[in-house]
């Protein structure tokens, strides 16, 4: 008898796979019958691939050198778009199509950079403060408060003013901005997983605590923290962008979309066309990435995977 | 008796995802003035939908299908809707004009809620709103439809002379029948809506007999400014009250014009309250639902579904969540109400037992149909129906050995592909072939007991 | 009364808060280095052993020979008797005190008319679109404010900006007040009028409509490039809790009593849908600031915001920490009063 119970249990098991195999399998599905949840992925794919053609194939897309912007002091006021010059040009003279392909490598880069250490650090410091909580709870707590009662933009701008104003700096001050967010988040994630009952019988039948963060909380803390992620990714290329775009000074010459943005700012009434595109850029690259992470909510929400 | 509600072959099915749920399959039902008609059955037999279905408050994914009638007081509500008929819901449905038609009969219906038909919520705990005082949710619904009767009140006040309320004293010290009296008093007298009042006093058990009469005494109401008498009389009468209407926008004007009926509803709130046992009701009104429990609530919903003496009541299981003390009060409670105030009740309960205490008739559903119903005792002792017999054979007995609770075998039918025929052949330990093809039709088996069931008749 | 106390005990808690602010904005001014610290105060002229000499006067002064700890103290004492040290930035030079007196006004007046733009567009949008679910009116404002969550805040400015300044000319290009109006202005000494400091109030005092106007017309186009850029959260978070609440048991209770439909939603279901709106608003209160660094960039309006860029741009700390200060004390009283919204809105919370 209870080796038929065996055999039959085995069976079911082969027939159906892998359970998460089969989750996975869900997930896609709920992923991609989404059109607009595709129409995000697939934006912010060619915005990928931007990145890498400008990286390692410049050549092949007429990049002549992608880490400076290129002058064209014979015509320093901007053009309106035209054959040579699709996009226009911005001040100084520069290409607006090939700065933008140009800049829209740093933009990311750097953001994806300011997400995902933000998130890590944010993560690992959330799971143990909800996890053990108490004194090292309260102290985290204490600790983000401090964070949150300035303006990010504003403790950014101080941070940068420490550690002077470049690139890396704007995206090291993006972090040290960004990670209690994700603290915040993970800790209230972990704390509600923390009530669950299998946690409870995890405890219960003797496993470490070390065991159950990884086995347990983790698996379940990280999809939210990746959805987050997503949307936010959308959020930190606009702020990276701001920042440059204000804390530069015009001779900066560096290829980035606030600072691209910022040359055109003296001739936003004769050549509007020299913000809005840069600007469009970003904004397109923002509302794919949310619409993607709408997408993913959808996939981790319990609520839409049982229908 | 006269019958005050008739529902003739009522559908209503839920647009979902999955199919069509068909969750009230033909139900035909009448209640009568004055009776507490007792609704029972599983879980999931739709109960609570036939009682949203009467207060038009169906969620938007319902459909109401054409056939269907709800006639109350002699007005068949149901008529002037172009409901979708039963062949044209399918794959194709329109649910959004569904959607519309229901929204509309909800709100061509709001006049009537509360006033003819009021509705007791299955979940006590979260049917008040958390962010608005008790005494506000109360005098909302007396604002909605009996406004005049708040200003009537107020103006009976005012209106008081120190010879009325000696006379009132006197009824009240000399008189047999204290309440027939003062009914009497207040129609020579005009002043409706004073014997509410004096009433609540006398029946209060905390106060002596001289603080109850100083209370009387005091009564007597100064008169108020112009304004606020004018607008006041306008409502008492019955008549338009355009311009205030705009000047109840105004914050400080409102004060003077609609507060004055809010502080009145609060004060006829304390008087609800009261009736219904709760005790220092005159700080329950000015506290939040999250202060009260659970029994409280529940008898908050109760007030706020009396408070315009409406002709029927639907109480869905306003029992359940309770102990079992309280569960006792609310009972006791609506044995009450029943001699006192001449309302007719829809008691829905899946527990027969608590039926069996308020009830004069009952009805027991079973896959959206009502498959039995009749007399209290015609059910208890004389039960045709196999699912009746077996759902009395599932109430636990104490006298009798432990091995005799039973359970009806099988589980509900799925509602959205329900069996042939017999909705309840599945499970009948009486099934027959035609059971199987045939929906039973309802027969008279003895007077005022009807079954559908081919076991009886022909 | 039980809602006072709620206040009384909210505005002890900020105390704490307070303290985390100064240590934070202590820590940023000395991991630069002391030498910038005195660097306002120190003589440029002075040369070789003058100089040694005049900066040994001040590493004492500003007690810079104690331990990290023990100068946190003297400059806390300094700093609430009200000197912050002197910015030296092209938009003003002098006491970091009469830079907050000159430049807070406007930021306060872009950051109120802004949260307030952003409510009052905000519920009857947020609401409306959730009541009339799936209707061409909530597909179009999803659309919208899907477009403008997305867009970094510095473009949705310039967007308006480029249409109602540039390509319509209905509001002026830049600046806080037109600087002709107020040539020879009694109440208006070195750029700072008096006496709350906020011109359009100062002229209304002095009964100076002409200039009050032209405050107005000056800060509409900015305020609303930060309303926009902070309505979009505020309309889909009230949306989403909008058809939450009007799928609760209590809405069809409300709707048991037969009160109309408007009330239904104005008195019982609206109420309801705020309360995450507000508490959420905490955190959008942080993003309106920034953006209000962000506009008075652009605008062109000298506020704080466009202080703290010149100060990084110029290297100058005194800017750094006063903007920083100020802008962390406004931050921590909005979320007080945000708070306190929230106690009456909910009387659950104040228990
Ligand atoms: N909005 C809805 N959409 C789909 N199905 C619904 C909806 N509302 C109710 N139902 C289904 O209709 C059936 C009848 O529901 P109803 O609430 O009337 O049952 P009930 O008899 O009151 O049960 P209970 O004793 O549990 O309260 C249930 O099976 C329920 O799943
Ligand atoms: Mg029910």
């Amino acid at each position: 008898m209870s080796k038929n119970i065996g055999l039959i249990g085995r069976r079911n098991y082969l027939l159906k796979q892998n359970p998460r195999i089969e989750e996975l399998k869900i997930s896609f599905k709920i992923f991609f019958t989404n059109p607009t949840a595709v129409a995000g992925f697939v934006i912010t794919l060619l915005y990928f691939i931007d990145i890498i053609l400008v990286q390692f194939f410049p050549s092949f897309i007429g990049i002549s050198d992608p880490n400076r912007y290129i002058y064209n002091f014979n015509n320093p006021v901007p053009l309106p778009p035209s054959s040579s010059h699709w996009c226009g040009t911005t001040a100084g003279g520069i290409d607006l199509c090939d700065a933008i392909i140009k800049s829209i490598r740093i933009d990311l880069i750097y953001s994806l950079f300011i997400v995902i250490v933000g998130a890590i650090i944010g993560l690992l410091l959330g799971l143990v403060s909800g996890y053990l909580g108490g004194i090292f709870d309260e102290i985290l707590m204490r600790i983000t408060d401090i964070f949150f009662s300035i303006p990010y933009l504003v403790l950014a701008i101080a941070i940068l003013f420490v550690l002077g104003v470049s690139l890396e700096n704007i995206a090291f001050s993006l972090i040290i901005v960004w990670w209690p967010l994700y603290a915040r988040y993970a800790r209230a994630q972990t704390l509600s997983i923390k009530q669950m009952t299998f946690i409870e019988s995890a405890k219960a039948s003797g496993t470490r605590d070390l065991m159950i963060m990884f086995k347990h909380i983790v698996p379940n803390v990280l999809p939210p923290i990746f959805v987050q992620i997503s949307l936010d990714l959308g959020t930190v290329v606009g702020v990276f962008a701001t920042l440059a775009f204000i804390g530069f000074s015009p001779t900066a010459n560096i290829p980035e979309l606030g600072y691209l943005t910022s040359l055109g700012l003296n001739y936003i009434s004769i050549a509007p066309w020299s913000v809005i595109i840069p600007g469009l850029v970003i904004t397109v690259f923002a509302l794919a990435v949310n619409l993607m992470g709408d997408g993913l909510r959808d996939v981790i929400d319990p609520k839409r995977r049982s229908v | 008796m006269s019958e005050i509600l008739t529902i003739n072959n009522l559908k209503v099915w839920f647009h979902t995802r999955r199919g069509t749920f068909k969750a009230l399959n033909g139900v035909n039902l009448n209640l009568r003035k004055g009776e507490v008609l007792g609704l029972a059955g599983e879980s999931g037999s739709g109960k609570s939908t036939l009682g949203l279905s009467i207060m038009a408050l169906l969620p938007s994914n319902a459909i109401i299908v054409r056939g269907s009638k709800i006639i109350l007081k002699n007005r068949d509500y149901l008529k002037y809707f172009e409901l979708f008929p039963e062949e044209k819901i399918d794959r194709k449905f329109k649910i959004k004009k569904n959607q519309k038609i229901m929204k509309h009969i909800r709100d061509f219906l709001a006049k009537i809620r509360g006033k003819e038909v009021s509705m007791v919520f299955q979940e006590p705990m979260t049917a008040l709103n958390p962010l608005l005082q008790i005494g506000y949710q109360i005098t909302e619904a007396l604002l909605a439809h009996s406004s005049i009767n708040l200003a009537k009140r107020i103006l009976s006040r005012i209106n008081l002379t120190e010879d009325d309320v000696r006379e009132i004293l006197k009824i009240v010290k000399s008189s047999k029948n204290v309440e027939k009296d003062l009914n009497e008093f207040s129609k020579l007298k005009k002043l409706d809506g004073i014997e509410d009042q004096v009433l609540y006093i006398l029946n209060r058990k905390d106060l002596s007999t001289i603080r109850k009469e100083r209370m009387i005494y005091s009564l007597k109401e100064k008169m108020k400014n112009p304004l606020t008498m004018s607008y006041l009389k306008k409502i008492a009468e019955n008549k338009s009250i355009g311009i205030y209407r705009f000047l109840n926008r105004i914050p400080i004007l409102k004060r003077y014009l609609k507060g004055v009926l809010i502080k009145e509803g609060y004060r006829k709130a304390i008087e609800l309250l009261a009736m219904l046992n709760i005790p220092h009701a005159e700080k329950v009104v000015y506290m939040y639902p999250h202060e009260l429990s659970g029994g409280m609530r529940q008898r908050v919903s109760i007030a706020i579904a009396l408070a315009n003496n409406p002709d029927i009541i639907i109480l869905d299981e306003p029992t359940s969540a309770l102990d079992v003390i309280v569960q006792y009060q609310i009972l006791q409670l609506i044995s009450e109400l029943k001699y006192k105030l001449n309302i007719s009740f829809i008691f829905i309960s899946h527990d027969l037992s608590v039926l069996a205490e308020v009830c004069d008739r009952i009805a027991i559903m079973y896959g959206g149909r009502i498959v039995e119903i009749g007399p209290i005792d015609k059910i208890f002792y004389e039960s045709l129906h196999p699912y009746t017999k077996g759902l009395l054979r599932a109430i636990p007995k104490i006298s009798k050995d432990i091995k005799t609770i039973e359970s009806i075998p099988g589980t509900v039918p799925d509602m959205r592909n329900p069996p042939n025929g017999c909705m309840f052949h599945p499970r009948c330990p009486y099934v027959m072939d035609v059971c199987r093809n045939k929906v039973p039709k309802s027969i008279e088996y003895s007077k005022d007991h009807f079954v559908e069931c081919f076991l009886y008749g022909e | 009364m039980k809602l006072w106390l709620y206040i009384i005990r909210r505005i002890l808690l900020i105390i704490p808060t307070l303290i985390g602010l100064t240590i934070i904005v202590f820590i940023l001014i000395h991991v630069r280095g002391n030498n910038l610290i005195i660097a306002e105060y120190l003589n440029p002229h002075l040369t070789g052993a003058a100089r040694d000499y005049a900066i040994q006067q001040l590493y004492q002064r500003f007690h810079l020979n104690d331990p990290l700890f023990i100068q946190y103290f003297y400059w806390l004492y300094q700093v609430i008797n009200g000197d912050l040290g002197l910015t030296r930035t092209p938009i003003y030079s002098g006491p970091v005190n009469t830079a907050l007196a000159l430049f807070y006004p406007n930021t306060i007046m872009l950051a109120l008319v802004s949260s307030i733009l952003i409510w009052i567009i905000g519920i009857p949008i947020g609401v409306w679109s959730a009541v009339k679910r799936d209707s061409v009116f909530d597909q179009s404002t999803r659309v919208a404010t899907f477009t403008l969550y997305a867009m970094p805040a510095y473009m949705v400015y310039l967007l308006v900006l480029i249409i109602f300044a540039v390509y319509l000319k209905w509001f002026p290009i830049s600046g806080a007040v037109d600087p002709l109006l107020l040539q020879g202005v009694s109440w208006y000494v070195n750029g700072i009028s008096y006496p709350t400091h906020i011109i359009f109030i100062d002229a209304l005092l002095h009964g100076d409509i002409n200039i009050a106007l032209n405050s107005i017309w000056h800060f509409i186009l900015p305020s609303l490039g930060i309303a926009l850029g902070g309505v979009a959260g505020i309309i889909r978070l009230l949306r989403s809790s909008m058809l939450e609440v009007l799928d609760q048991d209590y809405i069809r209770m409300a709707r048991s009593k037969g009160i109309s439909e408007s009330e239904v939603i104005n008195i019982h279901a609206r109420r309801n849908a705020l309360i995450p709106a507000v508490t959420s608003f905490v955190y959008g209160v942080a993003g309106l600031l920034g953006g209000v660094v962000v506009a008075e960039v652009i605008f062109n309006i000298p506020g704080v915001g466009y202080w703290t860029v010149q100060a990084l741009l110029n290297n100058d700390a005194g800017g750094i920490l006063g903007s920083t200060l100020i802008f962390g004390i406004i931050l921590v009283t909005a979320s007080l009063i945000l708070d306190i919204i929230y106690a009456a809105l909910d009387p659950r919370v104040r228990y």
